[in-house]
């Protein structure tokens, strides 16, 4: 590949003598050192780009290697900006690569280790670091382009602090949860059942969360038609269970030693026993078959293995089988368990722990008449893993440094939001380019004072779901400061180890924070206040604990072709629980730009005249502001 | 010969190990075992090897294929048995050559270049048979559809993400030389206007190429830029067709391989390749252009 490795003359010819000095003397940072990381640190070194800075928290997995380029087989378990790093020097020893094995979200990088850049460049894979560098380049005032990609879709754009839209101006739609007794009563699909089944390798060997529980739940308000009934059936379930509800699932697990068969039949045979038990589930369901260990045994016969393409991930394997496979994960789990003396966190990629979560929710399909999946199915829909191509990356990693260049030749009108497309749209465009958008005044992080109205219930909402759940999850910040403006200025949440700790087990109503309050919180890492009007609600859906003004409720499966936009985060939504790593979250700006694949010459043309407009608006802001930018997917 | 030998082919057996499964897990999730299996079972030859084809090199491997061979512009002889054919920065003559000579034994092929922040691909896969996944459509009950926002149920059709129809489709491709040789001047402006630029600027290169010898190499030199808008004259004229179609301003972008063009033409290539051995979703028909300077990318049929 020594033909790829660019001169400055070369570059001085094409790109004019200005830009590639631009291009030379940029300082630039570049945020993922993965699938799109790889391809961008070629571009750039091969650009011409001289002082690159690479940051990634990960190592390399082999599941990297067919887009990763820069990886080979015997990297795997190194740093992934280390690595490509020294790959990438071997295209242009003369460039100046520093690698950092690390968290940008960690407080060693604040604003004045952003301002050192004139570009930053997102490669990322998980929203939260994309809001997190989203917000440090408005703080700091540095452009980013803000990319993505999930299958054959991509989209790179640019973000500009005061000019454009930031990455989270438009609410992006929450991630999909579905009600607890539809897990744990009434499954109708698989992704039900493997969402159980990670419950259950929580509750058996990680760390066990009292929105995970796996056993009937009898207060399903579907089944408790009248009190009377309630209470009869909490007779009766503490007959049938003999209590065990009352222990957790964890420490009876340990007091019967993980004994496989004692699992199984307390799982399979007794808890949807109790769950038959509660009638009303089933007048217009079809109900579920319990299992026992001594029957399915005996059923297990010498049927053929049918060999599929010899893959034992791509077949699906019958109950007789799952329930081998579950017993045998089950004594490797507990052999981890006690090798590690702490809590295992389920991984996709560890063995024990994908053939747990795929017999356990194959045999609870089984029971509820769902069809089972394949190992390699559940394996995507547990570990919500987006599929992933070397080509996608490579031409979206070449649409974000054309991105950098307009940046840095000081065209930022020049810049647009770029979709590439599965198939060429009406107007055969398979690379769209769409005009910025102004950023929305309303954002509640962008906006000069954001503020955002918030319902949900002060008597019973904890301070630590607040700072959990509402301020880090929601809002992405990292280590909030919480003031509730009552004109004494009394402190709620402190970021300081120790200064409130004794406050996060209280309801925000010990605190009079009630309808109608006003918290101030600051996250003092990414220099971003936001204030919280509090609206108090005792009548939210269960399981929901908070809402937010104007949030989008997870969408519904659209018509058949979606728009080539909406695939990636269609996708994620659909995704089940998990919440690791690489390949989880797609997003992408702006839900206003989707284009729909049924729109016309006309509309198109109509379309692109209001972009034309929309350049026309972003370009007469651009006088002298300085950058933020975008992320794609 | 063999009309698409990369499905009939697979001479190495066809059982993906547990280790490719592992490997190539992301692109199995996308396109499935079947398309890998014939992945793996095909081999390319590449013609030209710098920035362009380095690319499209790295995503081939990457992607699987059993082997990308890869050869300078000479010595290229008809008896290559190869399943891809992929050619480059050759002259036209040669191009069209190799082309008619895939196209006769139904080898598919290939041809890209970029010139400065602009590219191409063009693909001629013959009479190209392939399946496309299409989703199961189910209306949605009556239940379903009267839902809380009260729109009209004709809005949501269900699709079941689960369930996928196989649907075998055909497309045809034509030479080349038919593609560049195509008529225009009877469309009508609205049409002509819509016209990728990039198409003509492949003829003036081509043009520019066989007055001089050479690829245009400087834009810093102004009289190059003058050759190559008098040639753009020359060209449009002979077409019957307003220079207007093809702006001055490519004449000051059109030298040299530029890195990401590189990247983008080559993932558009690397792609397109793919879908062609594995026999699995449509083509592009038969250019692909790649403008820079306003960022699409287009897809146009010429023939
Ligand atoms: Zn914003």
């Amino acid at each position: 590949m020594a033909s790829m490795a660019g001169t400055s003359e070369i570059y001085r010819n094409v790109l004019g003598s200005d830009l590639s000095q631009c291009v030379e003397n940029a300082k630039v940072l570049m945020v993922g050192a993965g699938g799109i990381g790889c391809e961008l640190l070629k571009n750039l070194v091969l650009t011409g780009f001289k002082d690159i800075e690479v940051i990634d928290l990960d190592t390399i997995d082999v599941s990297n290697l067919n887009r990763q380029f820069l990886f080979q087989k015997r990297h795997v378990g190194k740093s992934k900006a280390e690595v490509s790093r020294e790959s990438a020097l071997r295209f242009n020893p003369d460039a100046n690569i520093k690698a950092r094995h690390d968290n940008i979200m960690s407080p060693e990088y604040g604003v004045d280790f952003f301002k050192q850049f004139n570009v930053v460049m997102n490669a990322l894979d998980n929203r939260a670091a994309r809001n997190h560098v989203n917000r440090m380049c408005l703080a700091a005032d540095v452009p980013l382009v803000e990319s993505g990609t999930a299958g054959y879709l991509g989209q790179a754009t640019v973000i500009k602090k005061g000019v454009t839209e930031c990455y989270e101006c438009q609410p992006k739609p929450t991630q999909k949860t579905f009600p607890g007794c539809t897990i744990r009563n009434t499954p109708s699909e698989a992704i039900h059942c493997i969402v159980w089944a990670k419950h259950l390798f929580n509750q058996l060997f990680g760390e066990a969360d009292a929105d995970e529980e796996v056993s009937p739940d009898t207060e399903d308000p579907e089944a408790v038609g009248a009190a009377g009934e309630k209470a009869v059936q909490n007779q009766e379930k503490e007959d049938a269970i003999g209590g065990i509800e009352r222990a957790s699932t964890r420490t009876w697990a340990e007091d019967i030693g993980y004994d496989p068969v004692k699992l199984f039949n307390k799982l399979f045979n007794e808890d949807i026993k109790y769950l038959l038990s509660m009638d009303k589930l089933w007048r217009k369901r079809k109900p579920p078959v319990p299992l026992d260990w001594e029957t399915i045994k005996k059923a297990c016969n010498n049927e053929e293995k049918e060999a599929d393409n010899g893959l034992q991930d791509q077949r699906v394997w019958s109950p007789e089988e799952c329930s081998d496979i579950f017993s045998q994960s089950i004594d490797t789990l507990k052999q981890q368990l006690l090798a590690r003396g702490e809590d295992l966190v389920w991984d996709k990629d560890d063995t024990a722990s994908m053939d747990f979560v795929t017999s356990a929710a194959n045999i609870r399909a089984h029971i509820f008449s769902i069809a089972m999946k394949s190992r390699f199915d559940v394996k995507a829909m547990a570990g919500n893993i987006i599929p992933a191509i070397a080509t996608t990356n490579a031409i979206i990693s070449g649409v974000i440094v054309m991105q950098a260049l307009n940046i840095l030749n000081g065209n930022l009108d020049k810049c647009k939001t770029i979709y590439l497309n599965r198939k060429p749209n009406p107007r055969k465009r398979l690379l769209v380019p769409c005009g910025l958008v102004p950023p929305n005044p309303k954002c509640y992080v962008c906006a000069a004072k954001p503020e955002v109205t918030v319902f949900l219930n002060t008597e019973t909402l904890t301070v630590k779901t607040l700072e959990e759940k509402i301020l880090k999850e929601r809002f992405g910040m990292v280590a909030p400061d919480v003031e509730i403006e009552d004109g004494k200025g009394s402190i709620l949440i402190s970021s300081e180890e120790g200064e409130t700790e004794q406050n996060l087990p209280k309801t925000l109503s010990e605190f009079h924070v009630g309808n109608s309050a006003r918290l101030k919180a600051d996250d003092f890492l990414q220099n971003y206040q936001l204030v919280l009007n509090i609206k108090h609600r005792d009548n939210l859906e269960d399981d929901v604990e908070f809402e937010v003004e104007g949030d989008v409720p997870a969408p519904r499966p659209l018509s058949p072709e979606p728009g080539p936009s909406t695939e990636p985060e269609e996708r994620e939504n659909q995704a089940a629980a998990g919440d690791n790593d690489e390949v989880m979250i797609v997003d992408e700006p702006a839900p206003s730009r989707k284009r729909k694949a049924d729109e016309s010459q006309q509309e198109a043309e109509e379309q692109q005249d209001m972009e034309t407009a929309k350049r026309a608006r972003v370009s007469d802001a651009t006088a002298d502001e300085d950058d933020d930018d975008i992320i794609a997917l | 010969m063999v009309e698409n030998p990369s499905v009939t082919d697979e001479r190495n057996g066809s059982a993906i190990t547990e280790d490719e499964a592992a490997l190539y897990d992301r692109q199995i999730r996308l396109w499935g075992l079947d398309a890998q299996k014939r992945l793996r079972a095909s081999c390319v030859l590449l013609v030209g090897i710098k920035g362009l084809g380095a690319e499209i090199c790295k995503n081939l491997v990457l992607s699987g294929v059993k082997s990308v061979t890869i050869v300078d512009p000479n010595p290229v002889n008809e008896q290559d048995f190869v399943s891809q054919f992929l050619v480059q920065r050759q002259d036209i003559g040669k191009n069209i050559h190799i082309n008619d000579i895939c196209h006769d034994n139904g080898v598919k092929f290939f041809a890209a270049d970029v010139f400065g922040f602009y590219g191409y691909m063009f693909a001629d896969l013959g009479e190209h048979k392939f399946v496309e996944e299409e989703p199961k459509i189910i209306e949605a009950s009556d239940n379903e559809s009267s839902r809380s926002d009260g729109e009209p149920k004709a809005k949501y059709r269900k699709v079941d993400v689960n369930e996928t129809t196989i649907v075998q489709k055909f497309a045809e491709f034509y030479r080349l030389k038919a593609a560049l040789a195509c008529k225009l001047d009877n469309r009508t402006e609205k049409i002509l206007k819509r016209l990728p630029s990039v198409y003509f600027m492949i003829k003036v290169i081509l043009r520019f190429q066989s007055q001089y010898g050479r690829l245009p190499q400087t834009t810093m030199n102004t009289g190059e830029r003058d050759n190559l808008l008098t040639l753009r004259d020359e060209v449009m004229k002979e077409l019957n067709l307003d220079v207007t179609l093809l702006p001055d301003e490519f004449a000051s972008h059109c030298t040299a391989e530029v890195s990401p063009i590189c990247a983008i033409v080559g993932g558009i290539v690397g792609q397109e390749v793919v879908k062609a051995v594995s026999g699995k979703d449509a083509p592009l028909n038969n250019f692909f252009f790649y403008n820079g300077l306003e960022g699409h990318g287009t897809v146009e049929c010429f023939n």
